[in-house]
């Protein structure tokens, strides 16, 4: 008969199965790399409302606690944003000195407009885990550094870690890779660069090491999906 | 004579028309093919086909459009359900699963319903080719194109369901152990996990099976149609309007060449060598030798879907064995519901698929139907035995509940309606059949309907009683799903081989000219 189909085609199969086969190492990798939290949402660095708040002066060259803007973070499952209340503790008018004026102009209008500014939120979660507890978190003895980054360096802050739930469960699995003594959690250099820069098995704070602290938790870290989507 | 194929020669012969040979086909009842003789084989080609005839039948099927009218427009009625369903599924997904009439407490209803009522209709196709395969059963031959056709398609159905009633489509990734960046896997203790693993494995194997059984069929309507038009014989597509409007169009699309080319590709290089044979039968075995146990393997995981809760009524352990009978029952009902119109509406198709061939599948409908109908007796026995109150109360109420009505149509269409093959006269009329086939149809519907919905209405405290009313989008999904099968069943109608045409060819009496058949017959060696 004659060739309803050239010869080359006779290849089409080894062709077609060796396309399927890194065409399918393909699609995995890029799915793993670019559809993911790691690459879609770590970085963001949204714009802040004024001239913004530079937490590498105050938090970092200044030295304030988080808690003293961040109030709630030891109570409350939500790490408060302060209000205008609290930069006017500093920024009150009679303190400012002229060079600052500029800078902290738009703090000083909405406190005599008597209206919040609008600090955009950096790291959100979906709803169904929207009550993600910081006072269970920082009274455990997890860092504000494990899921913020160093906070103390960023002029602006971005989102530093993909906050995507393998990432959360890697934590839970392992606690002891992120405990820090209860007394440290905010002293964020300090875990950057004692505590967490050693190897776990080379970390002693006063003779207490990462075992110590797991084991003095109440409750280990849950892993059951009520924990968090409940 | 030396015009004559040497096929037609060989049945001329063999049936008696060349002088000095006796007939070898005496036939005492029927249509030739009942004989009760249990030293006589029943013929399963009647007419004295010859082989050319069966090739010249069947591609006959793929190359013309069936006589009279009927096709084109019980196609579009048939599409237009399976849009209807479609659309209904986009609203669905769309709007939520609230659109369904489940409630707090029937949380599973139509739904897993239909899955279930699809994939037991699927097990006829893969009993025929699998386990009368390896039972060298040669009767498969006339059915089991058809029913591999149905399985595939019904699986296809059955695959909707699952999927749509999770809500959240877009996830339905997740029951599938796939690596993520949650960080979890699929609950491997879990039965819906293994109807995962079951289905999607029977799917494969269908797939391939049907597919690899159609390489040779394929091939002889590429070579039909190259052959044409190496001879010119070929002519263009010419679309007439339809009704009593004068008006047709001649494209520029010559149909033959187009089939060439999809049935080649289809046919994958099969030149017909007997090595190409050699290695097409033996994979066929080894399919036939997978597929076996899938034929129990595959229900008896839906049936733990039920079988491994606590709920009265689903907690039974008679359920595996017990949903596979009715899966073959329900599944030899549809066959007989679609190839019993076929036979009228194809010509020739009588000769391939004979009485007997409808007798044999009504024989299994009579015992498929009485092991169902043990399993009902039996899970009642077990209800008064096993001395539970919850679970004799589950099944006073599945039968006396406000759900009387399908408990009792079940045992009706199941139980009842095929005590009728106990007679000869019934079990080789095809409308009796037929209609037979579409009760045990509805029945296996209900079955799934009594077991789903009576077990979860009334949990164990009356305050969670409720009643599952289905809303106009259940019901339309559900036509849908039947709207898709037939549609695409008609599409393999017209456009597939519908027989094997190699293993027809094998049970017909030229494939064996000195075999028994002929010695009976006093033909001699």
């Amino acid at each position: 008969m004659s060739a309803l189909f050239p010869k080359w085609m006779n290849a089409l199969p080894t062709l077609g199965a060796g396309a399927a086969f890194f065409g399918l190492i393909g699609v995995v990798w890029a799915t793993w790399y670019w559809a993911t939290p790691d690459y879609t949402r770590v970085g963001y660095m949204p714009t802040q409302p004024g001239t913004g708040f530079n937490h590498q002066l105050h938090a970092g060259q200044l030295g304030i606690d988080c808690r003293y803007c961040h109030t709630n973070v030891e109570r409350s499952p939500e790490a408060n944003i302060p209000n205008v209340a609290t930069c006017m503790g500093c920024h009150a008018e009679e303190r400012l000195r002229n060079w600052d004026i500029h800078r902290v102009g738009f703090i000083r209008e909405a406190y005599a407009e008597d209206r919040s500014v609008e600090w955009r939120r950096i790291h959100k979660l979906p709803d169904y885990v929207r009550n993600f507890p910081h006072d269970a978190h920082v009274k455990a003895g997890v860092s504000c550094f494990s899921c913020h980054g160093q906070i103390m360096g960023m002029p602006v802050v971005y989102q530093a870690e993909g906050l995507h739930m393998g990432w959360c469960l890697d934590c839970h699995r392992n606690p002891e890779k992120h405990m820090v003594p209860p007394d440290k959690v905010t002293d964020l250099v300090w875990v950057e660069t004692e505590w967490l820069a050693r190897p776990i098995a080379g970390r002693n704070y006063n003779g207490v090491t990462p075992q110590q602290l797991v084991d003095s938790l109440r409750r280990s870290p849950p892993q059951t999906c009520g924990a968090c989507h409940h | 004579m030396s015009a004559m194929h040497p096929d037609r020669i060989t049945a001329e012969r063999l049936a008696g028309l060349a002088p000095g040979v006796a007939a070898i086909q005496d036939a005492p009842t029927g249509d030739g093919t009942l004989v009760e003789d249990p030293a006589v084989r029943a013929p399963l080609v009647l007419n004295n086909r010859s082989i050319h005839d069966v090739t010249e039948i069947v591609c006959g099927y793929c190359e013309k459009p069936p006589p009279g009218k009927w096709w084109l427009p019980a196609f579009c009625v048939a599409s237009t359900f399976a849009a209807v369903g479609m659309l209904m599924i986009l609203y669905l997904i769309i709007t939520g699963i609230g659109t369904w009439g489940l409630n707090n407490q029937v949380g599973w209803a139509w739904d897993i319903t239909n899955f279930v009522f699809w994939i037991g209709i699927g097990h006829a196709g893969t009993l025929i080719s699998a386990i009368l395969c390896l039972f060298k059963q040669k009767w498969r031959t006339a059915v089991n194109r058809s029913a591999e056709a149905m399985t595939i398609f019904a699986v296809m159905c059955a695959g909707i369901f699952p999927a749509i009633h999770v809500g959240r489509i877009w996830f339905i990734w997740m029951v599938f152990p796939i690596p993520n960046y949650n960080w979890i896997w699929p609950n491997f203790r879990s039965p819906l996990l293994w109807d995962v693993f079951a289905v999607s494995t029977y799917f494969t194997v269908s797939l391939l099976f049907w597919y690899m059984g159609m390489i040779p069929d394929f091939a002889t309507l590429r070579d039909r149609a190259d052959r044409r038009l190496r001879r010119g014989q070929s002519a263009r597509v010419r679309l007439q309007a339809p009704g009593p409007v004068k008006f047709s169009v001649e494209l520029p699309i010559v149909a033959d060449r187009i089939r060439a080319l999809v049935y080649g590709l289809l046919a994958v290089g099969w030149r017909f060598s007997s090595r190409h044979w050699h290695r097409y039968e033996n994979a066929y075995l080894i399919l036939a030798g997978i597929s076996t146990p899938l034929v129990l393997s595959v229900h008896s995981i839906v049936s733990f879907d039920f079988a491994t809760s606590i709920l009265p009524g689903w907690h039974t352990t008679i359920f595996p064995p017990y949903f596979v009978a009715g899966a073959i029952f329900g599944g030899f009902a549809m066959v007989l519901l679609l190839l019993i119109p076929a036979r009228e509406l194809y010509p020739n198709f009588k000769d391939l698929l004979t009485l007997r061939h409808l007798e044999n599948m009504a024989k299994i409908l009579l015992v498929t139907g009485m092991m169902v109908g043990f399993a009902y007796a039996m899970e009642f026995f077990i209800a008064w035995y096993g001395a539970n109150e919850y679970e004799l109360y589950a099944f006073i109420n599945r039968a006396s509940g406000p759900y009387w009505w399908a408990y009792w149509t079940m045992i009706t269409c199941n139980v009842v309606s095929p005590q009728l093959f106990w007679s000869r006269a019934m079990r080789t009329n095809p409308v009796v059949i037929w209609i037979v086939a579409l009760l045990v149809t509805i029945g296996m519907w209900f079955e799934r309907f009594v077991i789903i919905v009576t077990s979860l209405h009334r949990a164990f405290l009356p305050g969670e009683w409720h009643m599952f009313f289905p809303t106009w989008v259940d019901i339309l999904i559900f036509t849908g799903s039947l709207g898709i099968f037939v549609s695409m069943f008609m599409l393999f109608m017209r456009f597939l081989p519908q027989f094997p045409m190699a293993e027809v060819k094998a049970v017909m009496p030229q494939a064996d000219p000195h075999g028994h058949n002929a010695h009976h017959n006093g033909g001699g060696h």
